[in-house]
């Protein structure tokens, strides 16, 4: 565990005790990770920020949901928003199918996501350490995982989507969990 | 019996993924509560895939949230009842039209309310509830308060044969206790098993979705309150809970 994991604990209790300031520097750590995922996922502006309002309330609601020893607040926060996101989209999907309407919902504002956007040094390094992971992935590998984390697709889906064997994708799924896995746990342990 | 662990992996992999759906969603769900606790290995596995879907967000460029969003957030703090506060029905009633849903079917009614600051998603399941009570074959549940339950804290649960989703709707649902979430379970010959993540009312508005579940095979519906922070393994008889027939 690093420093940056001993802080985000440090502030995790300090949430715990219901202590805003400590909440509040979580946020500014995490918000815009928070709202980069959640936008790449919905495409949508407001439920972007309905899932990260959500994220964070339900931190300060249950933060006994994090617990420290199943891993870094980093990846549960961030999973928690991730889920959040994926049901969010979902959700829509389904409500465009069975109304056969458009959502009544603004659409993402089409601006390119800042790459300058300031924030923690170490989730900089982070961000840059997975995506060299994700790029050492055979493409096939990549598409399948793009789906399904960023485009919310179900493993059904995604074979039908791709015209390939059910198997194929998990396949490719498992591979790729276990090769990313590999490239990170390195950084994990140092 | 032979544990496949490539075939665990496979579901393990997926499931941190979001990516499973019918029959391997729920099969992922018994391996998680019948092999999982038990397994060091895959214990491990599931945290380290974990671990990489949590920093896969990484992946997605940072973005600034509107300079709007922490303040909204602070808003909705203050709002956030204490854990054991009895819920307010005002705070239900004086809500956005447009976040209000008024369901009579069966003699049955309940007001499906939504605070402002989650008012589209909450609309959104409320509007499914809605199609979902208009599909073939559904049939509203009354789940009923148990014990010392309040109660006017009944849960409709309402599934359908055709969309393999279940819902929770209540309007005066008590917090749970601290570090407490109640868990769904379902029921088939005595035989219980714990269905998707715990939930949580808001303002005592409880609405819930779960999907990938075929509600056919089970005869009974129990919700419990849980200790959050293990996935529990049996219903707890130690805290409010809420019980119905499905058949």
């Amino acid at each position: 565990m690093d420093e940056d994991d001993r802080h985000d604990l440090e502030l995790h209790r300090l949430v715990s005790a219901r202590e805003r300031p400590a909440f509040d520097e979580l946020y500014r750590r995490y918000g815009r990770s928070a709202y980069g995922v959640a936008l790449r996922v919905t495409s949508q502006d407001l439920i972007a920020q309905e899932v990260v309002q959500d994220a964070f309330l339900a931190l300060w609601r249950a933060p006994e949901a994090f617990d420290p020893a199943r891993g870094a607040f980093r990846s549960f926060f961030l999973s928690l928003v991730h889920h959040r996101a994926v049901d969010a989209v979902r959700r829509e999907e389904r409500l465009r199918r069975r109304t056969e309407r458009a959502a009544n919902l603004e659409p993402a504002t089409g601006e390119d996501p800042a790459e300058d956007v300031v924030e923690d040094a170490y989730l900089r390094v982070r961000r840059k350490e997975v995506r060299a992971a994700l790029a050492t992935l055979p493409p096939a590998q990549q598409q399948v995982l793009e789906m399904a984390y960023f485009e919310g697709k179900t493993q059904v889906r995604i074979a039908e989507e791709l015209g390939i064997p059910i198997g194929t994708v998990k396949t490719r799924t498992l591979a790729a969990m276990r090769k990313l896995r590999e490239a990170l746990r390195e950084e994990w342990e140092s | 019996m032979t544990v496949d662990h490539e075939r665990i992996d496979e579901l393990l992999a997926g499931y941190v993924l979001l990516s499973l759906s019918g029959d391997e969603a729920a099969e992922a769900d018994r391996i998680l509560v019948d092999h999982v606790p038990s397994c060091a290995t895959c214990r491990a596995t599931l945290s380290e895939f974990q671990a990489v879907s949590g920093d896969l967000a990484l992946a997605a460029p940072p973005v600034d949230p509107p300079e709007t969003l922490l303040p909204r957030l602070h808003h909705a703090m203050d709002e956030v009842p204490l854990a054991g506060r009895t819920p307010r029905r005002g705070a239900l009633i004086a809500v956005a039209a447009s976040a209000v849903a008024l369901v009579a079917m069966g003699g049955l009614s309940l007001v499906l309310g939504s605070r402002l600051s989650n008012a589209e998603t909450r609309t959104g399941t409320a509007l499914e509830i809605l199609s979902a009570m208009r599909s073939p074959g559904a049939s509203p549940v009354n789940v009923t308060p148990q014990d010392q339950t309040p109660p006017d804290s009944g849960i409709v649960e309402v599934s359908a044969p055709d969309i393999r989703t279940l819902y929770l709707a209540a309007e005066f649902c008590p917090e749970p206790a601290p570090g407490h979430g109640y868990q769904l379970w379902l029921g088939s010959d005595g035989q219980w098993t714990p269905v998707d993540k715990m939930f949580w009312p808001e303002d005592g508005v409880l609405l819930v979705e779960v999907e990938g579940v075929d509600v056919a095979r089970y005869d009974e519906i129990w919700i419990t309150e849980e200790a959050v922070g293990q996935p529990p393994t049996r219903p707890s008889t130690d805290g409010p809970s809420w019980f119905g027939s499905l058949t």
